[in-house]
């Protein structure tokens, strides 16, 4: 099977998998959002008529009348809102309004926007800048630690290694967030407790440096929780490797031993590392959105929360789509890294176990 | 396999195994946290997850747990609470004429603390009114290590009266007064009604009789007396003092301190035990076993069947989980069961687990004895069950160790998000609370890094476990 048909396969696996999670998502919310509105008909024909007591005067003397007037209004705004329509076609509607990105707006602004996808277009470069801050410094970290517990196995590093990502893979990452909020910035005051910036504000350079302050607490935890998982994972991978015959080959024509680890032994292990480092990262947007909205970052992972506890499901679809959308693209990504770094990747794996 | 052959496995595992450290420490802390989880009712209260809901009554809101004085240089009264064995009752309905009936009873306080209870709550007397219009009468008396007579109540006495002394208008505006003779006048005028509002009735009426009493009042240590006389006005009324209770509100509160509901923090932790080890272990036994099931069967079949469950498990692994639980939670918020969120965690878990389980099928059904088993004319249930399935187990326990703390993070991260079950007693729900309630910001350590810790024991075990059976029952990884 060729590279271009294996990439051909994945797409298509992902648009199905974005096209089902939606329109599973357009049931669940298309029921809610039916009743979300009856509701509100009710209360917007009470305004109405306590706007024209009139009008309520004259029909308060004769219930049957009344009583046919609400109907009649009240069927009146049902098909305003397109509720008279049968279910099924409003959720094929409402999926096909999700898949064109129109997601419709909040009860309330969030961010200073009312409209979801201007709401998360202003938050997705919020998420990918603390992120991929914490991710660099984790890869760095980790790839460090990994091949030097890999190079001295055994060593007290080593066990160093291994049981430090014993116990951090065993934290829960925004658990971590909220300990290191009550140390570091309510307890010694160093840091600021959450937010991107301070408020107000601040203008041109000292902008950014602010902003910079304020990733210092979410990016530590990050890190902290997920180097040590990242380090491990390295050392495995690497001795795997350090036992194959042609580091031993390289080794004996005297090659220098920098030399086998960095250039030999890392260059063979880039494959399993690169799609693991793509896997980590998926694996643990989960666990940092949720550190995001303990450190108050204006990301996706604040509007999860906001959409939770403020009950925007429009929102909390707009956020659940985009996030869905952005994982398959990586799981793309990382497919191509593999299939590119590692030519004998077939679709189905079948051979290759 | 026959029952001897099981013995001496399990044998050669218990050799194997004894020699790995972290799996030993990992089965002893397993053993703890089941006998917490089991031993629940017995350390704490039976009807904890009842009472969860609600608000505590008569327990101190948000105080750290009494052993926080070590660690302070101001020490902090405990929460205590009087019963009628520790009151002493000086008169038992003496008639003083009139149908006038006088009670009277007696308890001391011993202050060794810098900071005084928070309030003392004297509820629960037992009167019964022959004549509702005319309450009895209730006065409360003080008596210091100094001396010093406060009267701090002097008021009706109805059917379920309840007395919070702190908070009780009269009570302060008696105080107030007391305590004026001692301070500066100057203070007094120029602090006015402000230095009243803001007294600590408690401060001060625990507080040393000098100059500063009201500004900054020093504690006074030594035992206080309190003298409380009722006095009832018509014939036919009767005091029962049996059921009194005399609530000396902390400023520390038990092993664990107190949440924002006043709930015992300590007993949110027992008792949380229990959920997060059914959810970690039911998940991670589902997943594997369904994940092998799945594996399995997909290699024995083989052919087009095989591609089929392999493009569907792609498909199904390919699903984002965290964000479609949260988007499922919050479709059936407030109605979720702890068995829902296992039920969705097993749905989106077990791919992994097939995948490999397939791959390690697909290698035995290659080998010469299986091969030889289907020349003797075995069928597929001996084949899968004697010759696959076996080879898989030792794969299938590790696993499910493995499993177990991502399924318990996740329980936790759910329950965070307010998406778990809202009536059972989760650690991650006592940190969504914490977190609505600002908790970090307060500084409420108490109730912040206890539950987390928890989790993170919880998983850190198994981690323990899963990654000593692996090395013990995998042994090509031994190497690594």
């Amino acid at each position: 099977m060729g590279y271009g048909k294996y990439i051909a396969i994945r797409l298509l696996n992902a648009l199905l998998v974005l096209a089902l999670v939606t329109l599973l998502v357009s049931v669940l919310f298309t029921k809610v959002a039916e009743e979300d509105i009856k509701s509100s008909i009710h209360e917007q024909i009470g305004l109405y008529l306590r706007g024209n007591p009139e009008l309520a005067r004259a029909l308060s003397q004769d219930p049957e009348k009344y009583h046919e007037w609400y109907q009649k209004e009240y069927e009146r705004r049902l098909k305003a809102y397109g509720l008279d329509k049968p279910f099924m076609i409003r959720v094929l509607e409402r999926t096909k309004d999700t898949l064109m990105l129109n997601f419709g707006n909040t009860k309330s602004p969030i961010f200073g926007e009312t409209a979801v996808s201007k709401i998360i277009s202003k938050a997705i470069p919020r998420t990918v800048i603390l992120f991929t801050t914490a991710q660099i410094f984790v890869i760095l970290i980790g790839l460090l630690l990994g091949v030097k517990a890999a190079q001295m196995a055994g060593s007290i590093l080593d066990r160093g290694v291994s049981i430090v990502a014993m116990v951090t893979s065993s934290i829960p990452m925004w658990w971590f967030g909220m300990i290191m909020i009550l140390i570091f910035s309510f307890k010694m005051g160093w840091f600021p407790s959450g937010g991107m910036t301070s408020t107000p504000p601040k203008e041109g350079f000292a902008y950014y440096l602010d902003v910079l302050y304020h990733m210092v607490l979410p990016v530590t935890t990050i890190v902290f929780v997920q180097f040590g998982g990242w380090a491990w994972t390295t050392r495995n991978i690497m001795i795997g490797t350090m036992q194959e015959d042609f580091i031993m080959a390289a080794r004996a024509k005297g090659v220098p031993e920098r030399k086998v680890i960095y250039g030999h032994a890392l260059r063979a292990s880039a494959p399993p590392i690169v799609t693991m480092t793509i896997f980590s990262l998926l694996g643990s947007i989960g666990g940092a959105i949720i550190t995001e909205s303990v450190f108050n970052w204006p990301g996706m992972g604040r509007l999860y929360w906001t959409a939770l506890q403020q009950n925007e499901t429009r929102l909390l679809m707009g956020v659940t789509f985009v996030t869905v959308a952005l994982y398959l693209i990586a799981m793309i990504i990382a497919d191509l890294a593999y299939g590119y770094l590692d030519p004998r990747v077939k679709v189905g794996a079948s051979q290759s176990t | 396999m026959r029952w001897v052959d099981v013995k001496a496995s399990l044998k050669d595992f218990w050799f194997e195994f004894r020699r790995q450290k972290g799996g030993l420490f990992g089965l002893a802390l397993l053993f703890l946290l089941i006998f917490t989880a089991l031993a629940a009712p017995y350390i704490t209260e039976p009807d904890i997850p009842k009472k969860w809901t609600q608000y505590w009554e008569g327990n101190p809101v948000t105080v750290p747990p009494v052993w926080y004085n070590y660690f302070t240089t101001k020490k902090l009264a405990p929460h205590e609470v009087l019963t009628a064995n520790d009151l002493r009752i000086t008169a038992d309905g003496q008639d003083i004429g009139g149908g006038m009936k006088y009670y009277s009873f007696e308890f001391t306080y011993e202050n060794n603390y810098d900071v005084p209870p928070s309030d003392i709550i004297i509820r629960n007397i037992g009167v019964k009114l022959a004549d509702l219009t005319t309450p009895a009468q209730i006065v409360v008396t003080m008596i210091r290590p100094d001396g010093n007579k406060i009267e701090l109540l002097n008021t009706e006495l109805r059917e379920g009266s309840i007395y919070q002394l702190a908070k009780d208008g009269k009570v302060k505006a008696a105080v107030f007064q007391w305590a004026s003779q001692f301070e500066n006048p100057e203070t007094i005028a120029e602090g006015g009604e402000t230095l009243k509002i803001t007294m600590d009735t408690m401060k001060v009426i625990f507080a040393k009789a000098q100059e500063g009493i009201l500004t900054n009042p020093e504690a006074l240590k030594g035992t206080y007396t309190f003298q409380v006389e009722i006095f009832t006005f018509t014939e036919g009324d009767q005091v029962d003092l049996s059921t009194t209770q005399i609530i000396l509100s902390g400023r520390t509160y038990g092993l664990m301190g107190t949440d924002y509901k006043a709930r015992d923090l300590w007993a949110g932790l027992v008792w949380g035990t229990r959920v997060s080890l059914t959810v970690g272990v039911t998940v991670a036994v589902l997943t594997v076993l369904i994940g092998i099931f799945y594996g399995v069967t997909s290699a024995y079949l083989g052919g087009w069947k095989d591609e089929f469950m392999q493009r569907v498990n792609e498909f199904w692994a390919s699903i984002p989980t965290l964000p479609i639980l949260i988007l499922l939670g919050a479709a059936f918020k407030g109605h979720v069961s702890l068995w829902t969120i296992v039920f969705l965690m097993v749905a989106f878990y077990w791919t992994g687990i097939a995948k490999v389980a397939r791959s390690m099928a697909l290698q035995i059904k290659e080998q010469t004895y299986v091969e030889a088993a289907i020349a003797l004319g075995a069928g597929t249930g001996r084949i899968i069950f004697k010759h696959i399935m076996p080879q898989i187990m030792p794969y299938a326990f590790a696993a499910m160790a493995l499993n177990v703390p991502g399924a318990v993070l996740t329980e936790a991260s759910l329950s965070f998000l307010g998406l778990g079950d809202p009536t059972a007693v989760t650690w991650g729900q006592i940190l969504y609370d914490a977190q609505i309630q600002s908790a970090t910001i307060n500084r409420y350590w108490w109730w912040v890094i206890p539950p987390g810790l928890a989790i993170t024991l919880v998983a850190f075990t198994f981690v323990l476990i899963g990654i000593s059976l692996d090395r013990v029952l995998n042994p090509r990884l031994k190497r690594l």
